[in-house]
């Protein structure tokens, strides 16, 4: 299908857009006519109760497309109905409105049920059904009533799709009642749907709820008689949201496509147009047409509009080509013969824009269309240029798509050259493509060497084998090469690979390769050994202990001097708190060295605590009693010196 | 701890006999007690000093077991310096309120503070 036309034309408006900023929209999803099969195989579906039926009925007939066996669906209906269920009236009546020939009568309590229905205590869905019944068995109802308790329950149920239903419900209110309140609940909704990333607009419950949003939306406005206060770009969002959806889950999903489908195809306000090129958007003699489809949302095609063209740009050199052009309507279809102001080839940027109706919205529309052409090779000249400049070059002419007769050598005193021109068949002028190739394939090994020819400052594409400067990319092959020429651009026609000559390209002897082995990336790599980490360097463990041993020997010499000394503990009392303290002490160091192998630190200062709190009271006990004995001593002593001095 | 000073006159001689006179000083002059400590203190160095030169010799291989040993050999080295003046009984006039008990036991909880640390440390 017309697929790529769509993005293009995205692509095309989402860079403008960038530039311009105020550019409107592009529509991006419609329902084609693969889709509208599609969704019309979805609601064709046997009806398994009055609401599929009424899924079914109502959603074809918003297509357009009338019911297979229309009596067969109205006996279905009057069969399945139940009398007692507002929902099921509602669906029945609707069915029976949208089909032809079909009468039933409704008894009274049905209309006592309905009526009763519409009032301040029920749902705003029962509401909608009661009202929709009443409309669609064409029995009378009190508008104004109805519509306050439809404004009194839209006060307490806040929800999108409750918003969604009391637009439907007033859409079959009077005239007369004051619906105002109503239609400014599309504003409402408008501002809840979200944005996503600029080109969908929807509401997080969904698209069924969008889509059945836009069908309530439009048909309120159209019964009201005001303009829905939706913006171009926002309704253009919505229909990008709801015709993305191609696949329908539920018969409930169909309907409302359907449903929003029809709506967008035939309201009072708004019609989205749909500019598609049929077939690819490309130009050439062979081809001099450029043919659009201008349909709406349910791709029908709108043959009253005008199509014009306001601009056509070269895109690499933005020079106008043509300006305010009708296309001419042709079947279903609007055509351009754009060759006709014979375009140089390339790519061209189209403004066109669709008018005929006030109510036409998206209908300017961007455009890329390519214009190819066929390209010609011609002063083919092949030479062989004598390094040192001592013999004149021998050129031979070559014309496309002949060979060249005869061998071209190219070795240490000749260099091999070629030259041409390629020009565009159709006009005469001189093209530069993208792709111009030579390349050169050794007949035996199967190497080949692509270069590329440059064109010189008057379009002559020049390339020159000189065999010093590149005998790596030949890896010192030598031997005979075919030459091929390739010449190719996206606006060509006629891409060209082109057999030329064979040259014979010889190197000198001492870098003659080996034989050629093509490179296979796919082999396995050597293998890495992972290298552990390695222990630190370590003392032999007869050093280490010597030193163990020798830091053992102040501590002997230590007690050495302190026997010298004299230190002793005669004074040692055995009073209860000096043992306490002198085991706390010695159970602390233990812990010491028990935290040293087994404890982490938080167990240690528990014990620690323990301990510590133990000896230090012990400890307190034991300095003082020393201090007062030292303290009479010092007295005693001094008492008596006093006493001698006396 | 009563140090006579002598100046030197420049030859070698004189130095020999400086250190000779400060160690008939020292022996008689110094109260026992002040000597056991610093025969502690003594060998605090020598440990301290041989922790450094097989670390010099061997290698720093485990870095944070030399660590520890050696901070213990200098922290208990500094704490049993401060132990000596406070209980040194010609500083008295500066430690008015400090009893050698007292200091004592200010010794014995920054030992346990220190090596509760170094224990940590020693891996």
């Amino acid at each position: 299908m017309a697929v790529p036309g769509p993005r293009l034309r995205v692509a095309a408006a989402l860079s403008v857009l960038l530039l311009a900023g105020a550019q409107a929209l592009a529509p991006s999803h419609r329902l084609t006519a693969r889709d509208l099969a599609r969704l019309r195989a979805a609601l064709e579906r046997p009806f398994a109760d009055v609401q599929a039926a009424f899924y079914s009925i109502v959603g074809l007939g918003s297509l357009g497309v009338r019911v297979a066996d229309e009596k067969a669906a109205c006996n279905f209906i009057k069969s399945h109905v139940d009398s007692s269920s507002v929902d099921s009236l509602f669906y029945a009546a609707q069915s029976i409105q949208a089909l032809s020939g079909c009468e039933v009568t409704i008894s009274n309590e049905t209309r006592e049920l309905l009526l009763a229905a519409v009032s301040e205590d029920s749902s705003i869905t029962q509401i909608f059904h009661a009202v929709g019944a009443l409309s669609g068995f064409g029995l009378p109802l009190a508008s104004q009533e109805a519509l306050s308790a439809l404004t009194a329950r839209l006060s307490k149920e806040e929800n999108v799709l409750a918003t969604i239903q009391a637009l439907e419900t007033a859409s079959y209110l009077s005239q007369q009642a004051d619906l105002s309140g109503i239609v400014e609940e599309i504003e409402d909704l408008v501002a809840r749907l979200d944005d996503l990333g600029g080109v969908y607009l929807q509401f997080e419950e969904g698209i069924e709820t969008t889509a059945l949003f836009v069908a309530a939306a439009y048909k309120l406005s159209d019964h009201v008689g005001t303009e829905p206060a939706m913006k171009e770009d926002q309704i253009i969002q919505l229909m990008n949201a709801i015709f993305s959806k191609k696949n329908f889950e539920t018969l409930s999903e169909a309907f409302s496509v359907a449903c929003a489908a029809g709506s967008l195809s035939r309201n009072r306000y708004h019609l989205p147009v749909i500019v598609v090129p049929d077939g690819p958007a490309a130009v050439s003699h062979h081809q001099p047409v450029l043919r659009l489809q201008v349909t709406n949302v349910m791709s029908q095609p709108l043959t009253q509009a005008s199509v014009k063209l306001d601009y056509a740009k070269s895109a690499s050199s933005k020079a106008t080509v043509l300006q305010q052009t009708a296309f001419t309507l042709s079947g279903d279809v609007f055509e351009l013969n754009f060759m006709n102001v014979k375009p140089a080839s390339g790519y061209y940027d189209f403004s066109i824009s669709v008018d005929g109706d006030k109510r036409f919205i998206a209908n300017k529309v961007e455009l890329k269309v390519k214009v190819s052409t066929e390209v010609g090779i011609t002063n083919v000249d092949l030479s062989t240029v004598d390094k040192d400049q001592s013999i004149a070059p021998k050129t031979t002419r070559v014309a496309y798509p002949a060979k060249a007769k005869g061998l071209f050598t190219a070795d240490s005193h000749q260099n091999f050259a070629l030259s041409f021109q390629l020009i565009d068949v159709n006009s005469g002028a001189e093209l530069i493509p993208h792709q111009t190739f030579v390349r050169l394939h050794n007949q035996k090994t199967g190497q080949e060497v692509v270069f590329v020819a440059e064109p010189d400052s008057k379009n002559v594409y020049k390339f020159e084998l000189d065999t010093s400067e590149r005998k790596t990319e030949f890896d010192s092959a030598s031997g005979t090469y075919t030459l091929y020429l390739i010449i190719g651009d996206a606006t060509l026609e006629n891409p060209i690979l082109w057999n030329v000559a064979d040259v014979v390209i010889t190197f000198p002897e001492e870098d003659a390769p080996s034989t050629v082995q093509s490179k296979d990336l796919f082999v396995p790599k050597p293998e890495i050994q992972h290298l552990f980490r390695e222990p630190e360097k370590r003392p032999p463990t007869v050093v280490s202990n010597t030193f163990t041993a020798l830091i053992l020997s102040p501590l002997l010499l230590l007690l050495i001097l302190w026997i010298k000394i004299g230190a002793n503990i005669s004074n040692f009392s055995f009073a209860p708190s000096t043992i306490v303290f002198h085991m706390g002490h010695a159970a602390m160091l233990g812990l010491m060295y028990v935290y040293w192998t087994q404890l982490n630190m938080f167990q240690t200062l528990k014990y620690l605590a323990i301990l510590g709190g133990i000896t230090f009271l012990a400890g307190n006990r034991m300095l003082a009693q020393k201090a007062v004995k030292r303290i009479a001593a010092e007295q005693s002593s001094r008492l008596a010196k006093y006493r001698t001095l006396r | 701890m009563s140090g006579a000073a002598g100046s030197g006159a420049g030859s070698a001689g004189s130095v020999g006999s400086v250190v000779r006179r400060f160690l008939v000083e020292y022996g008689s002059g110094t109260p026992s007690r002040l000597k056991v400590l610093d025969a502690y203190l003594l060998y605090v160095l020598l440990t301290g000093a041989l922790q450094f030169g097989y670390c010099l010799g061997v290698g720093t291989f485990p870095f944070n077991s030399f660590l520890s040993g050696f901070i213990s050999a200098v922290g208990s080295f500094i704490l049993g310096v401060c132990l000596r003046i406070q209980i040194n009984p010609q500083n008295k006039g500066e430690f008015q309120g400090i009893s050698p008990e007292r200091a004592f036991a200010d010794f014995l909880f920054a030992n346990t503070i220190l090596h509760l640390v170094v224990i940590n440390f020693v891996g």
